[in-house]
């Protein structure tokens, strides 16, 4: 049995039941208000409200697209739509109201082992282990201080982060890197503590087609100071010294996004960077396989995901010493985050020496074959067979 | 009679400094850390297990005779760096008990590019060895024992009367390496060919507790020469086994101490150095090898060094500057930029399983190797170009 916020309306899994706690018939309307940064922002609508705890984006959202109109005039900025906020206007609420829900629900059923993920619903977990006497398994993909590159982090939630870690029987991170920060900050029980590395739906990757004679250089993430995109922008005037005809691909969206095309313009590099927005998750495979390179050059990365992606389409990756992911994987290189000079040296011998993007892409694409979801399953499997 | 002629390949590469698509007058080699590394290596090696060879000489006298090929670029770094270690080879020279092969002084794959620069680079090492040790060598070993049909030819052709190169199976068949072989056709070359089982057994596995031998002891090894079939046992391997590959407290020095005096204890077994070996015994058959074979890793071949198209376009790039470079400082800066071990950084093959090779790497990965070596290459390229060149 499986609780999640909403319910994606044509999931179905076998064996897996799947409980939306977004049950709710009202629809509700945000108008959301930016001041205005580069040019007028003006006042849109976002989506039909289901539920208000969607992490990263939500669905309904229309795409976005941030373009910069010309270089003969920098300030003038089209927006055809807005960031949505990450979160709802009373998280907090939002949350407790959550918890309860699944508590009450899962009361009247048994089951043998409660596993959570991430802090969202863990106090829901807490609160079984307690009434039903049963194990509890917390698996941690990222922490506040991740998400918020330790930049303001809100205490509650790492309060609740905190009870997790302290309740559960066992701990799931998704890298050492992750463990390490969960036994430095959070004063975790290492013991308790089992890595399971993140993996790819490999064949969604593994057939994109590469396109040929580009100079495309890829960053995709939310726009958030932990994903770096700032080091990525700076980087892009470094190479474009060298490299004039090349272009740098943004696909995301978040907070930062007005601040990173502000960037763009100041660095006078805004003709050659393109502000996609979110893009369907059909098309991301198509986004590494048109780009030479794919940057990832977070901040804090408890794994990274996408580092994966690209290597599953053979694109070449340049990947953070920060990020999990970089830590067991080889095929790439790896650099630090704010070690911009080397990050464009990386990237202007890609371009330059086109078969490095050969070699590595396919020695990248075998790499990640060991990387399946099924490898994970088998591993948390075994996890759960401790409370056998 | 069963000769025993030990050979031991004396090599530290020029390892380049750190050199982006940036770097504008920074130097190709890494100064710092290349004394760092041979400091070390002749404190842990060369200094103690030379003193070890000069004392078995002493103890042992004519009955004990080992051979070396040392590299021009060990030997440039060693008069920087360790003068001291010059001396000792020179002392062990002096001897007489002691022989000195010819190679490619930049320890280079030019036999694989330009048969000119073969001979460039082999005849620059002649004279080394003859400013050093005072000796005009007989017999060469190419760079990794790298080994074909037509080098070969090429090396006959330079007067050499034999060559060292790795008993591989597939050329063997069933054939033993404890003879004397030559090149099919006419030829009269001899061609020694290393006994890769007992040379390892010293080389990687001397210190293996996995080994169902482990501990190998001085004895033991002596025993197992002595019940060798053939006339001709060639133990070929990297002096660095000696304190550097195999630690100190393997035991390897000690083993090396008693091991010549466990071997003289069998009457039927000598030492004997490659150049006794061409003038003692005849060919027993042809060593017919079309393609290039090399004493490295399972695969014996040159995929080591160019097997990926990254180390393949590397190589090509380098080679293409043949001919183009008449400023002699530059000269001598492409031909340190052909020594194998910078194509070796650049492999992939076992990149992965992050095994032995690691170990002896300096980058993070084969392709920061590549990355690095090309930026350098272009560098000189643009020098070659634009003029900064002129003898």
């Amino acid at each position: 049995m499986f609780f999640m916020p909403k319910k994606p309306p044509k999931m179905y899994l076998e064996g897996v039941e799947l409980i939306g706690v977004d049950y709710v018939g009202k629809m509700r309307r945000i108008v959301h208000r930016r001041g205005p940064v580069v040019g007028p922002y003006p006042e849109h609508v976002v989506g039909p409200y289901i539920s208000q705890i969607g992490p990263y984006y939500n669905p309904n959202t229309r795409v976005l697209e941030y373009r910069i109109a010309s270089s003969e005039h920098p300030d003038t900025v089209e927006v055809e739509d807005l960031v949505k906020e990450n979160y709802g206007w009373d998280l907090f609420n939002e949350v407790m109201r959550y918890n309860q829900k699944c508590v009450k629900i899962a009361r009247k059923e048994s089951f043998d082992v409660i596993h959570c993920h991430d802090w969202i619903t863990v106090q829901a977990g807490i609160e079984l282990k307690k009434a039903k006497k049963r194990p509890l398994v917390f698996t941690v993909h990222s922490t506040e201080y991740d998400r918020t590159a330790s930049i303001y982090p809100m205490d509650w939630i790492i309060d609740v982060e905190k009870r997790g870690i302290d309740e559960a029987d066992v701990i799931i991170t998704v890298s050492n890197y992750m463990k390490q920060q969960l036994i430095d900050r959070y004063n975790a029980d290492e013991k308790k503590i089992v890595v399971i590395y993140n993996g790819i739906d490999l064949e969604k990757y593994a057939n994109a087609e590469k396109m040929i004679g580009k100079k495309n250089i890829l960053f995709l993430g939310r726009l958030t100071n932990q994903k770096g995109a700032y080091f990525f922008l700076h980087a892009a005037k470094i190479v474009l010294e060298k490299e004039k005809d090349v272009s740098f691909i943004i696909v995301g969206k978040g907070d930062q996004m007005p601040e990173l095309i502000n960037l763009a313009i100041e660095l006078g590099i805004h003709d050659k960077v393109r502000f996609t927005g979110y893009i369907p998750e059909e098309q991301i495979p198509l986004a590494y396989a048109h780009c030479n390179a794919y940057v990832m050059p977070s901040i804090t990365e408890p794994f990274g995901i996408t580092a994966l992606e690209a290597m599953a389409t053979g694109t070449p990756l340049i990947v953070s010493k920060n990020a999990g992911v970089s830590e067991t994987v080889k095929h790439c290189f790896k650099v630090d985050f704010w070690d911009t000079y080397e990050m464009a040296n990386k990237i202007v011998s890609i371009l330059r020496y086109p078969v490095l993007e050969k070699v590595m892409g396919e020695n990248s694409k075998k790499e990640v074959v060991s990387f399946g979801w099924d490898k994970v399953a088998e591993q948390t499997l075994s996890t759960y067979g401790r409370f056998a | 009679m069963t000769s025993i002629c030990f050979y031991f390949q004396v090599h530290q590469p020029m390892r380049l400094n750190k050199f982006s698509v940036f770097s504008e007058n920074v130097p190709y080699f890494n100064e710092a850390r290349n004394k760092e590394i041979f400091e070390r290596v002749a404190r842990k090696c060369y200094l103690p297990t030379n003193k070890i060879m000069l004392g078995l000489i002493d103890e042992l006298g004519k009955d004990f005779k080992i051979s070396y090929s040392m590299t021009g670029v060990f030997a440039e770094q060693c008069e920087k760096y360790s003068p001291e270690t010059v001396e000792s080879f020179k002392n062990l020279a002096d001897t007489g008990n002691v022989e000195f092969l010819s190679e490619t002084y930049y320890h280079s794959l030019a036999a694989l590019f330009s048969e000119r620069e073969f001979r460039d680079q082999v005849e620059k090492h002649q004279e080394l060895i003859n400013d050093y040790f005072g000796q005009k060598p007989k017999v060469f070993r190419n760079t990794e024992a790298m080994y074909s049909n037509h080098i070969s030819e090429l090396v006959e052709s330079m007067g050499y009367k034999g060559i060292i190169t790795e008993g591989h199976d597939y050329y063997l068949k069933w054939r033993s390496p404890n003879y004397l072989y030559k090149p099919p056709g006419n030829s009269k070359l001899k061609i020694l060919l290393r006994n890769y089982k007992l040379s390892d057994d010293i080389g990687f596995r001397f210190s293996a507790r996995w080994w169902e031998e482990y501990p190998l002891t001085a004895e033991k090894y002596a025993s197992w020469l002595s019940k060798c079939e053939g006339n001709l046992i060639n133990i070929f391997i990297d002096y660095e086994t000696f304190g550097e590959h195999q630690w100190q407290d393997t035991g390897i020095f000690e083993f090396l101490r008693k091991m010549p005096h466990d071997v003289l204890k069998y009457d039927y077994l000598e030492f004997v150095t490659p150049s006794e070996v061409v003038d003692k015994y005849e060919p027993v058959g042809e060593f017919d090898v079309p393609h290039i074979l090399s004493w490295a890793d399972v695969q014996r071949d040159t995929s080591a060094w160019l097997e990926n198209d990254m180390q393949r376009a590397a190589f090509e790039e380098m080679a293409k500057l043949e001919g183009k470079i008449d400023d002699k400082e530059l000269l001598h800066t492409w031909r340190l930029l052909q020594t194998s071990d910078h194509f070796y950084y650049m492999c992939t093959k076992w990149f992965a399983d992050g095994d032995v090779h690691k170990y002896f790497n300096p980058y993070d990965s084969p392709y920061d190797a590549f990355i690095n070596y090309m930026n350098i290459l272009q560098d000189v390229k643009k020098k070659v170009t634009s003029g900064n060149n002129e003898g």
